[in-house]
């Protein structure tokens, strides 16, 4: 069998006197989605952090496709395929919704300086594809009508639609999704587990997702792993991962 | 009240202050360019005074001398800003000011005790191209015309949005595979590069010159250009640099109450315009009215949005 998409190796972190993630392996495979549980704290965003490249581990390693890939920096790892969105929303502010997705395709963007600078005819058709482009995937999440809106003035929700545009048109291989239902209705949350779903096939991703809506993740995810003070306690279809007892001790307390 | 020699200063204020407002626009507060300024000025003073060959057998300067004093100033701050930039660049925020600032204080203090590099005199008598101070309207008005429409390609490509991308969130610009370390190198050296242009033009202009041209004092009254001006697009600076040059010999008429307008001028505009005179606002009614004005021919990019 060929290596999978993503694994993680012994992969650890430790902030000063807290090991904040110890001995975590994972293995994500193409066209999966993979759901990440746990409590507060677990460690779940600090693991995004450190495949996406924005935290360095301290020990274990992150390959892709079986190479290894920890220890580069955020910018390169990007470029290899791997999107994410960020659970406390990073979106840049001072540009609408349409350049928010355009620096989105910023690997895609890359024109000859010469006709870049003088704009010839090339330069002004590939900008006008970009700018299509953009409009459609602002479109696919539903906020193509606010495209030329400044990202600051957008509702909670359509900031996190927005983001998901802006990591769909880097154009990934993995997207790791934190907390996208985050401050949704229950109707939005169903309507999310559809359109991830969706985009998974459309654009023939691979999905890693952090969520806290245990209903939702069961219902959308292939497998899911839970991890508990930085530790994974339990790997497996939504199924074992419900009746795991390691689980229903984290969740609700065991009996001491 | 203004002539062309008031009118040169504006421009070359304006030059100084583009040259402030690029690595600001990728959110680089780097106060190093009356450093590369200085090193343009000095260069061009050298050159024109010490090597005769330049001179040609005018009576006026040959404007090719300038052209290739211009070509050298450029290449020396461009390759001197790639290595200094590469190491500081790696400071973040007010940590990259101090840093620019001790760049600038280094090369005066060295520029004061080096007598070859005319040491705390000056370099007197450096020759003129241009027999009337017109001529430096004309050539400055072109270097501005072309610094501009640089800076208005950049905006509008790839490297304008990836600057702008840096600025408002630069963990989240790295995430979207934008190498962050080579678009703020970019923005510091072109910096660098048109405050060298500007030394050179500013040497010959000012007919002499000596360490105190790039001090921490300029560094100020560069960033003030800026901050004035806005520095969401080229067109804040320009603006900036133009008013806060003029302003000081305006208001002579006043005679000393003048400092305390200027000041006033300085304390009062970020108060009231935050975002400079030239404000995201500013710019997004001006690009109503010109659609408005010619709907024919108005830019597809910026109406297909539109649609409901």
């Amino acid at each position: 069998m060929s290596a999978p998409l993503l694994e993680t190796r012994n992969l650890g972190v430790r902030f000063g006197g807290l090991q904040a993630l110890e001995a975590i392996d994972l293995q994500v495979n193409q066209g999966e989605i993979f759901g990440l549980l746990g409590p507060n704290g677990a460690g779940k965003t600090t693991l995004f952090n450190l495949i996406s490249g924005v935290t360095a581990a301290t020990g274990g390693e992150v390959l892709w496709r079986g190479a290894r890939i920890s220890g580069l920096d955020p910018n390169r790892i990007a470029r290899l395929g791997i999107a994410r969105t960020f659970q406390n929303l990073r979106l840049f502010h001072s540009l609408n919704c349409c350049d928010n997705v355009l620096v989105g395709l910023h690997r895609q963007a890359r024109l000859p300086w010469a006709a870049a600078l003088l704009g010839s005819g090339l330069a002004r058709r590939r900008q006008h594809e970009l700018r299509e482009r953009a409009q459609q995937l602002l479109e696919l999440l539903e906020i193509g009508h606010l495209a030329e809106q400044n990202a600051a003035d957008l509702a909670y929700g359509d900031r996190r639609r927005l983001e998901m545009a802006r990591a769909l048109a880097n154009d990934p291989e993995l997207l790791l999704l934190d907390e996208p239902a985050a401050g949704m209705n229950p109707g939005e949350k169903d309507e999310l587990k559809g359109l991830i779903r969706r985009i998974r096939d459309q654009f023939n991703l691979t999905i890693l997702i952090i969520e806290h809506h245990v209903p939702l993740m069961l219902g959308l995810c292939d497998r899911l792993a839970v991890l508990n003070f930085g530790r994974r306690i339990a790997l497996g279809s939504p199924e074992a991962v419900r009746q795991n007892p390691a689980v229903i001790e984290a969740y609700l307390g065991g009996s001491s | 009240m203004i002539d062309a020699s008031l009118l040169t200063q504006m421009l070359i204020g304006a030059l100084l202050g583009l040259s402030v407002y690029l690595p600001l626009r990728c959110g680089q507060l780097s106060l190093a360019t009356p450093g590369f300024y200085a090193i343009g000025g000095t260069l061009a003073a050298l050159l024109s005074t010490r090597v005769s060959a330049l001179g040609g057998s005018d009576a006026a300067y040959p404007l090719s001398s300038v052209l290739l004093e211009m070509a050298l100033a450029a290449l020396l701050c461009g390759v001197l800003a790639t290595g200094i930039g590469a190491v500081v660049l790696r400071l973040r925020g007010v940590y990259l000011a101090i840093a620019t600032i001790a760049l600038v204080e280094i090369l005066r203090v060295t520029t004061l005790n080096q007598e070859a590099l005319g040491g705390a005199v000056g370099i007197f008598g450096i020759p003129q191209p241009f027999n009337d101070p017109g001529g430096y309207v004309l050539f400055t008005l072109m270097l501005v015309a072309a610094i501009c429409w640089l800076c208005d390609r950049i905006e509008r490509n790839r490297l304008g949005r990836a600057m702008a991308a840096i600025r408002d969130d630069e963990l989240a610009a790295a995430c979207q595979g934008i190498d962050t370390e080579r678009t703020k190198l970019v923005a510091f050296v072109l910096s660098a590069v048109v405050a060298g242009l500007v030394g050179v033009i500013s040497a010959h202009f000012l007919n002499s010159w000596n360490a105190r041209l790039g001090n921490f004092d300029a560094s100020i009254t560069t960033l003030s250009y800026v901050v004035f001006g806005g520095s969401r697009t080229w067109a804040g600076p320009v603006l900036g640099g133009l008013v806060l040059t003029a302003l000081p010999e305006l208001l002579r008429p006043i005679g000393d109450l003048r400092l305390i307008v200027f000041g006033l001028v300085i304390l009062v505009g970020p108060l009231l315009l935050p975002q400079g005179l030239i404000s995201p606002q500013l710019l997004q009614v001006l690009r109503g009215w010109l659609q408005r004005w010619r709907p024919g021919q108005a830019d597809p990019a910026t109406t297909q949005g539109g649609k409901p």
